[in-house]
């Protein structure tokens, strides 16, 4: 009877220590987790800071902002689909700019519609292939900024929201590529009734590893006598999808390599295939 | 009374000193103060080379204690029962009543995880009460199954392979057989407490028993608790349970039957290995990357659950005065599962030493003909101030990830981090039946009987979604190569883009069933002193996976019956004991055995794949020993010579391959080595109260041929036969010498021991992918011979070193039969923080898919794992 008293008393002590298990609260944030919370309102609109930086961007050089400029935006190109690497575009109402960073996976804190305020200051900016560049030094030209020194000059603003006017893109015909519109790109917009000069069947893929080129693969739409190419990368998780026919709607971010046209497609959500009632 | 208040105080006071060792083990060995004043006066790289050099000087000249973890020689050591089955191979542990050396070893080099002979643990049988306990798919014991129960598992008997036993069949590693049997302990109480500063501070135990009563009955049980809410190293935690019942009846003189059961349910984080670079950024060789803050509070990414609830009924028969019969059956339920961390989609890795987070990934840090350019070193000192300035920079990030997940709902998008949760359980029936026949005076012999099935189950499940609203069941390294909407990228074909909840399993499903019967005989014959021992097996297993998933990769091969592998193995073996007079002794003994693959070697992918590895076959192992023994006097010595080698081995390994962004699996057919070497065990009594004793174990154990490779992506996209380079190639995670010179003494009732050892060549885990023909390439020019030689690199080797232990004990008699056991080990006194225990090199490529070097050289930065820092265990037992 004693053995059944300390038995009795260990069956007890088993149910009571299984139970203490290590559970975790999910966190909840009054400020975001990353970024620096402090800093304050824009001053500047992008617009603006690539004028004043046009001399650097042109001439495909580099500089530190010394100045106290705060910009804010509207991501709308990331890295989520693979396509865009380590660099993601931010968009305000007066244009957009590319912003490098040394990381893979931004998407995580700089989803699409994810309004934020970059601080400029102690940042480089410049010209890559004449594309105005907000980043860090490489090599005495404009590159990435290092991981760590990121979250310092970056303030996340609420969360993800395309509904926001900075989401809706400004359509474009063939009118608007002059050497003018040029030097003020990047821009966010929207190419109507377009079509892929390579999408002549149905076996075509978006950037299948045989025809790439350091990883790349080029596609190309015609809009008048421009060309505009679509630098496709390998790396992309649509790279083997097939590559769509037909008249298409896409939207993106018009960007140049000197003094060609270029267009960052984030994701192929962006593109939606044109009702062909004919 | 006053006497032992006085211990109460001594023992709280150590006990607060004990607590207090976390912090002093884990101080900078670079003095901050240094590293702060080279930063500013040396270009980034130099100190960087600097500290690795600084660091070898002191390895070899720090002399360090170790401390076995207390003197009892027949439990099991407490690095055994700190459930280390995360490593490669767990100390085995043979103990034999009469050899020094075997009792000793087991605990006095565990500290730095010696494995007598450099064998693995598969090649050590651990029984209980007749039956093996040996899990099926990996050979080993799995030393968590009896966690926290020293008091019980205290009986135990053991024997060599080339010794005589009554329990079972002993391989090259020896077997070792545990008595469960609520008759075989003393009557009473006992209780004990133990402090500590290690994988948990704090242990109560308690066993009852009642004796084997008149009425024929004994009962026996036991239990304890081990806990630490953050043990020596950072970030982890301890708790664990442990309970033993057991019953036993003497129905009369003939049959006796007895039924135990025990288990541990234990939760613990683990430590995670780091490299060098990191181990110096962080300023201590016990930085675990496994944990960060969430909510400001420690949250390790990788806790093992493990609860192996077993049973076992045994019927003991003396069937006569000549022959016993022992028979049992035994059943387990194991639950063991691991979390880690995962990340979808293209969201980046966010473990803290991933390595493009180095100091090191800015530029080539390792060729000193290089100048780096300003630009350089300020992205290297940029990473360094990172990881130097603030802890949780070099620590995960938890709410950054859950962050994260929420802006990704709000974005509607997936999953980015989550924690998974790896199953690996197993459902266990062995019967055991052995009949001793003493035949005549000179002769007895052992027949026995094991058989054995074991389901496997592996599978994964969602522990934490973190947060996130919804995860797909898709493998993310084949949708770039295959496509969204291809059928390739589902885990589950069957239950295509399905979405997974807390709880739900994904990823892999599958069982590994393994049946095995085996019949032995023992044998002895005595004459005098002379003895002559062989024994002989026949052993048949067969092994199956079973898959109870589709996978997109595998559609026509995953799901349902892998077929059924048979193997039929057996072996043999002989021992002669030669007595030369009645001072000297030689034993010469050898076996062969042929032995089944291990089922976890002889699937090719099997998180994926119903395949056997192409050309699976039998193992051979063959051995020889000779040893020689004196008694004479105040001396005990014994020296014995060993000669091992396998042939026909199979191995696999799994690894991310970064050239193909896919898991990867490589197998190896064909492998051979040999362990080969010299044990010495000498102890001279001084008086009856003072001895010294030497303890060496100086061996050899390598790899001797090129295995052939097979590789296979979990794409399929690479599926290739390839040489492997392992010729010469160590076997690791042990040192392959380790000497002892210790000392005891004791006096009226005191006992002091104190141990100073030495280890070397210790290698760490050599990277088979590493060593692929294809990846070495063709033979260049030797700029010295002139002639062709291949660029195998080089395996990486831990500098040898001094380990101190010391131990204090103390065993007071009390009125009325009680009694009080006080014993206080220090280990590692001289606190060498610099030898490492095993680690393994990185399975990535120098060189992009493209052919171009990388900057971060993942051939120059093995993970590795270092010894424990200066350590106290504090036990006060108490018998009543």
């Amino acid at each position: 009877m004693k053995a059944l008293k300390y038995l009795s008393l260990l069956a007890m002590l088993l149910i009571t220590a299984t139970s203490c298990m290590n559970e975790f609260d999910a966190p909840e944030f009054e400020n975001p987790p990353y970024g620096n919370n402090e800093i304050g309102e824009a001053n500047t609109t992008i617009a603006e800071l690539k004028t004043k930086f046009s001399k650097s961007i042109e001439g495909n050089s580099c500089e530190e902002i010394k100045e106290e400029i705060v910009i804010e935006g509207v991501v709308v190109a990331n890295d989520e689909s693979g396509n865009v690497y380590k660099q993601f575009i931010l968009n305000d109402s007066t244009g957009a700019i590319i912003i490098g960073v040394n990381d893979v996976g931004l998407y995580a804190t700089m989803a699409i519609g994810q309004k934020v305020r970059i601080d400029c200051k102690g940042l480089h900016v410049g010209g890559y292939g004449k594309m105005a560049q907000i980043g860090g030094l490489y090599n005495g030209s404009i590159g990435r900024m290092n991981k760590s020194v990121f979250p310092k000059h970056v303030r996340i603003i609420g969360t993800p929201d395309r509904t926001q006017p900075e989401m809706t893109p400004e359509v474009i015909d063939e009118s608007y590529f002059t050497d003018e519109n040029m030097k003020s790109l990047a821009k966010f917009v929207r190419l109507e009734n377009v079509k892929f000069v390579e999408a002549t069947d149905s076996t075509v893929k978006w950037a299948p590893e045989e025809l790439a080129y350091n990883n790349v693969v080029e596609r190309n739409i015609k809009m008048g006598k421009k060309n505009i190419v679509f630098r496709m990368s390998t790396y992309a998780d649509f790279a083997n999808d097939a590559l769509p026919m037909g008249e298409l709607n896409i939207n993106g971010v018009l960007t140049r390599y000197n003094n060609y046209w270029q267009f960052v497609l984030s994701s192929t959500n962006d593109i939606e295939q044109v009702e062909n009632n004919n | 009374m006053s006497k032992l208040s006085k211990f109460a105080l001594f023992l709280i006071a150590l006990f607060a000193c004990s607590n207090s060792l976390p912090i002093l083990a884990q101080e900078n060995n670079i003095a901050k103060a240094d590293r702060d004043g080279m930063i500013k006066q040396q270009p980034a790289r130099l100190l960087f080379a600097d500290s690795l050099l600084t660091k070898e000087a002191d390895a070899i000249d720090n002399v360090i204690t170790l401390s076995d973890d207390n003197n009892e020689s027949y439990t099991f050591s407490e690095g055994q029962l700190g459930e280390d089955e995360d490593f490669a191979g767990s100390t085995a542990m043979v103990s034999s009543n009469d050899d020094y050396f075997l009792s000793e070893v087991g605990y006095l080099f565990s500290p730095m995880r010696f494995r007598i002979r450099a064998y693995n643990a598969q090649y050590n049988n651990v029984y209980a009460n007749g039956v093996l306990l040996n899990d099926v798919e990996r050979g080993q014991f799995s030393y968590g199954m009896i966690g926290g129960l020293n008091e019980a598992t205290r009986n135990k008997e053991g024997a060599t392979n080339l010794e005589h036993n009554s329990f079972g069949f002993s391989t090259i590693g020896g077997a070792n057989n545990i008595n469960m049997r609520a008759s075989q302990y003393a009557a009473g109480h006992k209780a004990s407490l133990v402090g500590c500063n290690r994988n948990y501070l704090a242990r109560a135990m308690y066993t009852y028993s009642t004796g084997l009563m008149q009425n024929g009955w004994a009962f026996t049980t036991s239990a304890s608790y081990r806990w630490a809410n953050e043990g020596v190293i950072e970030g982890t935690f301890y708790n664990s349970f442990a309970f033993y019942l057991a019953a036993e009846k003497k129905i009369n003189d003939s049959h006796s039957i007895s039924i135990s059961a025990w288990g541990s349910p234990t939760e613990r984080a683990q430590q995670g290995a780091a490299t060098e670079e990191a181990y110096w950024l962080a300023g201590s060789h016990y930085y675990n990357p496994n944990w960060g803050y969430q909510n400001g509070e420690k949250r390790n990414a990788r806790v093992v659950n493990s609860f192996e609830p077993s049973i076992i009924l045994t019927w003991d028969y003396q069937i006569n005065d000549k022959m016993k019969l022992t028979t049992s059956l035994f059943g387990k339920h194991s639950m063991y599962s691991t979390t880690a961390l995962g990340w979808n989609g293209n969201a980046a890795d966010p473990r803290p030493n991933y390595y493009q987070n180095l100091p090191s990934a800015a530029y080539d840090v390792w060729d000193l003909s290089y100048t780096p350019t300003e630009d350089e070193i300020a992205d290297f000192m940029t990473r360094y101030d990172f990881w130097t300035s603030n802890k949780a920079n070099r620590q995960l990030n938890w709410d950054y990830m859950y962050f994260a997940n929420s802006q990704s709902n709000a974005a509607g998008g997936d999953c980015l981090y989550y924690v998974e949760r790896r199953h690996n359980d197993k459902l266990t029936f062995n019967l055991g039946s052995t009949l001793n026949i003493d035949y005549n005076r000179h002769n007895k012999g052992t027949f026995g009987i094991n058989l054995g099935t074991t389901k496997g189950m592996h599978y994964k499940t969602m522990a934490d979604l973190m947060g996130a609203e919804r995860y797909i069941d898709i493998d993310k390294f084949s949708v770039g190569d295959f496509g969204l909407n291809s059928s390739y990228i589902q885990n589950d074909v069957d239950n295509p883009n399905r979405q997974i909840k807390e709880g739900d399993i994904f990823g892999y499903n599958y069982d590994i069933n393994v049946n095995k019967a085996n019949l032995f005989y023992n044998h002895l014959y005595s004459k005098g002193i002379f003895n002559l021992y062989f024994g002989g097996n026949i052993e048949g297993t067969t092994m199956e996976r079973y898959g109870k998933m589709r996978n997109g990769r595998a559609a026509e091969y995953s799901k349902g019956s892998s077929g059924i592998g048979k193997f039929l193995g057996g072996g043999g073996k002989v021992g002669i004991f030669l007595p030369i007079n009645a001072y000297n002794t030689i034993t010469i003994g050898g076996s062969i055995e042929n032995r089944a693959p291990l089922a976890y070697n002889s699937f090719i992918a099997p998180r994926m794949r119903n395949d056997f590895v192409q050309g699976l076959t039998n193992e051979n192992i063959y051995n020889a020993e000779v040893s020689y023994k004196l008694t004479a006097g105040p001396v005990m010595a014994k020296v014995t010579g060993y000669y091992t080698r396998f042939t026909d081995q199979v191995e696999q390994n799994a690894f991310y391959n970064d050239q193909q962004s896919q898991f990867t699996y490589l197998t190896m057919t064909g492998v051979n080595k040999r362990h080969c070497g010299i044990e010495a065990a000498v102890v001279y009594s001084i008086t009856s109260s003072l001895s010294v004793n030497a303890v060496a174990a100086v061996g050899d154990a390598q790899y001797t041929n090129n295995a052939n490779g097979f590789l296979i992506s979990e794409n399929e996209k690479v599926i290739m036969n390839d040489d492997v380079y392992l010729k010469g190639v160590k076997v690791d995670g042990t040192p392959l010498t380790a000497l002892s010179l210790g000392v005891d003494y004791n006096i009226k009732g005191w006992y002091l021991s104190a141990n100073v050892n030495y280890y070397d060549n210790i290698y760490i885990d050599a990277s088979s992918y590493a060593r692929l023909s294809s990846v070495v390439g063709k033979p260049v020019i030797d700029a010295t011979t002139g002639e062709e030689r291949l660029e195998i690199p080089d395996q990486y080797k831990g500098k040898g070193g001094f380990m101190v232990d010391a131990s204090i004990g103390k065993s007071i008699s009390l009125r009325g039969g009680k009694k009080l056991n006080i014993n206080l080990s220090l280990n590692n006194l001289l606190n060498n923080q610099n030898m490492i225990t095993g680690g393994y090199e990185q399975n990535r490529d120098d060189n992009k898919s493209d052919g171009s070097e990388r900057i971060y050289k993942f051939s120059k930065n093995p993970y590795l794992y270092y010894a424990n820092a200066f350590n106290a265990y504090l036990n006060v037992g108490f018998r009543f």
